[in-house]
């Protein structure tokens, strides 16, 4: 779809469904939103529904900007302390790599 | 045009026919594959991982031939490429040089040539004190005898086989390939002078990756996570296990488990199974091999006696599978006569005979061990008393000396210490030795017919080193006769008719023939039945290997199934049966398949190239041989064997010439520099297309 083509009141519900599906634990909605609406956000001339598009746009950049910085802890986390948690960490792991402890 | 375009085309075919087999040969010429490898390969236990193994992809090093000490401090310090990948004669494999070796990260990998001279020395990359923690003596059962601090039974005992090793090491049978890495190394790598070889180099690559780590309880909890919720599950390791065999005098009713009344029997035992420090490689002569023919020759020589004058007790033979292995199959089989699961109990067994390593004699004593703990109970006491004094009589009559080594010595590593933990049963262990195994190769490379004298002159074909009867077979033969009369007296039988139980030396030789130098023999094929010979046939080209290794589809192993029918044969009466018969006799009056064992034999290849098949009835069966902790699901115990073997995709070893590290980056550098260098140009002429092929253009109509 290109955002060239629709109106603007389109593009705002379109940010708003982004913005809001990325809480139902789906990040890279977020991700999307950004990237795709980036330019409406912050690059195009003002105009009425801009301000709230920004808002969507930020908000999402937040909830991604959390995601990464939890998701990559954890990883760091297990991935370092898997072999030392043993049984535990078996049973959390969904494909264990063959012939490391 | 016609025959011109034809001959284009077919060009053209020869082109992509030749391009598409150039791939292959491209790998063949970078790479020589080495066949006949056999690696070293995981094993664990409840607590420890032991052996070796190469990362994923495999491991790779410069060759060293390893000709003196001084090339270990080439390899260790001062050699300027490595990692080396050290390729040893087997004398060099000792375990100072292999811990330097270890503790080294300039080592990528070990290539252990064969060599037919043992070191003088000896050699055993097992432990002082085998099966330490799985016999009976301990902290509750003589104390002062646990972890063999009375006698160290295997003092050259290295414990190689029980390191843990984080990089390859194969086994190379000494052949022309082996002639083709000293060419490559003498070619590429030897130095001159003291200063380092030029590249190219001659390298070598081993892949022997292993899924399991760290312990069973590990690895099996793992294989059951995988089996309950991956999409594509993958095991990755399996317990050691095969089969017991054993076979009574008189048939036991196997439908029946559990108590037998009016039952005592007299068990004969041995084992099965031995190994070494690497994979399926175990010849395992004296340590293993002398105690399966001398049972089996025994059990020949008592069969016709006991059927004219059936002793009152029974006899029961048994060979115990997995035994260098924490006694898998004794204990599965005591496991499983205290549970009810076996055609008798604890309470049916009279006293036992347990054969150990009795092929290195040389003509002085055997020796009877006894457990001196049970032994302080007087009625135990009493019935080991005449246990050895019936053999010693009998020994007498045979002109061989038997002696009891002592009082207070425990016993030897023997499946008897199983039937021990369970129950104080009155027992002797027959060995060579009287303290420490006499056996300088305990579990090792050179445990060979060779060390057990077992030697033909040079000029006879197959057929009459089979009957030949060496110094080995005379020896053993009269074992296996002090062993089957001391068996007929220890089962109450009378003495008058001892003298007509002798071993056949003949037999006997076959027996070590077939065991140790070719198991693919006319003898041997004429006792097993015709599906295991043919295609796929068990019998191998060799001579056969005695580590246990694992069944994966319920098949049984090769030794396993030769002592099978060899016992099913000697210790059977043949019955005019047809085939279909044979194989359900149940419909035949006066047949019991509870009581017996059917099986149709091949029979001997007469002179005009058929064999004569026959049915075999006899009360030999397999029992499973699986360690009960791997019933019970505790993959940790403490009480029974929990030795796994690790899974594995590749298995190989390959050489090849290696160029300088700066050669391949300046050829990675250069590759990289063309493609960046023509995405440049083709943007440049892409973006300039209009002014550079504007002359030529005839202004396209399209629209898009």
């Amino acid at each position: 779809m290109n955002l060239e083509r629709i109106p603007n009141e389109e593009k705002l519900s379109l940010c708003r469904k982004y913005y809001l599906g990325g809480f139902a634990f789906l990040p890279f909605l977020w991700l999307v939103n950004c990237v795709w609406f980036f330019k409406e956000a912050f690059v195009k001339p003002a105009y009425t529904e801009q301000p709230q598009i920004k808002t969507y746009v930020k908000r999402s950049a937040l909830g991604l900007l959390l995601w990464v910085t939890v998701l990559t802890t954890w990883i760091c986390i297990f991935q370092h302390f898997r072999a030392q948690w043993g049984e535990v960490a078996d049973y959390i792991s969904f494909t264990i790599p063959l012939g490391t402890p | 045009m016609g025959p011109e375009s034809f001959r284009w085309s077919y060009l053209l075919l020869i082109s992509l026919f030749y391009s598409y087999v150039s791939c292959s040969s491209v790998e063949q010429k970078i790479y020589i594959q080495l066949n006949n490898t056999v690696p070293c390969v995981r094993l664990l236990n409840a607590t420890h991982q032991i052996g070796c193994q190469s990362s994923i992809s495999g491991d790779t090093g410069v060759l060293h031939v390893f000709e003196s000490e001084a090339d270990l401090e080439w390899i260790l310090t001062n050699g300027p490429h490595p990692p080396y990948m050290v390729v040893m004669e087997a004398v060099f494999f000792t375990r100072p040089t292999m811990m330097r070796m270890k503790n080294s990260s300039r080592v990528a990998g070990v290539a252990v040539i064969s060599s037919s001279t043992a070191p003088s020395e000896g050699f055993s990359p097992h432990t002082r004190c085998p099966n330490q923690n799985s016999g009976v003596y301990g902290e509750s059962y003589g104390p002062e005898l646990a972890n063999c601090n009375n006698t160290v039974w295997n003092p050259l005992g290295n414990n190689l086989s029980y390191e843990d090793f984080a990089f390859p090491i194969f086994f190379l049978e000494n052949d022309n390939q082996t002639q083709v890495i000293r060419k490559c190394y003498e070619d590429h790598n030897v130095r001159v002078n003291g200063t380092a070889p030029e590249y190219p180099l001659c390298a070598m690559q081993l892949f022997s990756h292993m899924h399991a780590v760290t312990d069973t309880v590990t690895c099996m909890r793992r294989t059951d996570l995988q089996n309950s919720f991956s999409i594509n599950p993958e095991k990755l390791c399996d317990p050691l296990n095969d089969f017991n065999v054993w076979a009574s005098i008189r048939p036991l009713n196997s439908s029946i488990k559990g108590h037998k009344e009016n039952e005592s029997v007299v068990i004969a035992a041995t084992r099965l199974d031995g190994r070494s420090f690497f994979w399926d490689v175990a010849t395992s002569a004296e340590g293993t091999v002398s105690g399966i023919v001398t049972l089996l020759a025994a059990a020949q020589a008592l069969y016709p006696v006991t059927q004219e004058a059936p002793p009152p007790r029974n006899i029961f033979f048994t060979f115990f599978q997995g035994e260098a292995f924490d006694y898998i199959g004794s204990s599965r089989m005591v496991y499983d006569m205290q549970n009810a699961k076996f055609v008798i109990d604890m309470d049916n067994v009279h006293s036992l005979l347990e054969i150990g390593q009795v092929g290195l004699r040389n003509g002085s004593n055997l020796w009877i061990h006894s457990d001196p703990v049970s032994r302080k109970n007087s009625s135990v006491n009493e019935e080991v008393d005449k246990l050895v004094k019936n053999m010693q009589s009998v020994a007498s009559s045979l002109k061989l000396s038997v002696e009891e080594p002592g009082s207070s010595q425990a016993l030897p590593p023997s499946s008897f210490q199983r039937f021990l933990r369970a129950r104080p049963i009155p027992g002797l262990v027959l060995a060579d030795h009287q303290s420490a195994f006499i056996n300088r190769y305990y579990e090792s490379l050179y445990d060979t017919p060779a060390y057990l004298n077992l030697t033909y002159p040079p000029d006879l074909s197959p057929e009459e080193q089979l009957e030949y009867e060496t110094e080995a077979a005379k020896s053993l033969s009269e074992v296996a006769t002090l062993v089957a009369r001391s068996l007929y007296t220890q089962a109450g039988g009378d003495d008058q008719f001892l003298s007509n139980i002798t071993a056949d030396t003949k037999t006997v030789a076959k027996l070590l023939y077939g065991f140790l130098i070719k198991s693919n023999n006319s003898w041997f094929s004429s006792l097993l039945p015709p599906e295991a010979l043919g295609r796929g046939s068990i019998l191998g080209t060799g001579a056969p290997q005695y580590y246990i290794g694992l069944r994966l589809d319920n098949t049984v192993k090769s030794v396993t199934r030769f002592v099978q029918f060899i016992l099913a044969n000697m210790t059977g009466t043949v019955l005019s049966l047809n085939q279909s018969q044979c194989q359900n006799p149940n419909s035949v009056p006066d047949q019991s398949k509870d009581l017996y064992s059917y099986s149709w034999i091949s029979g001997p290849v007469s002179a005009n190239g058929t064999a004569e098949s026959y049915c075999v009835r006899a009360s030999v069966r397999l029992s499973k041989a699986l360690s009960p902790a791997f019933e019970l699901l505790e993959y940790g115990s403490r009480e029974y064997s929990t030795w796994t073997e690790s899974r594995w995709k590749t298995i190989g070893a390959r050489i090849f010439l290696v160029a300088s590290p700066e050669l391949e980056m300046m050829t990675l550098g250069v590759g990289v520099a063309v493609l960046i260098v023509s995405l440049l140009v083709t943007y440049f002429i892409s973006s300039k297309a209009e002014l550079l092929f504007s002359s030529t253009r005839e202004a396209p109509a399209t629209t898009y």
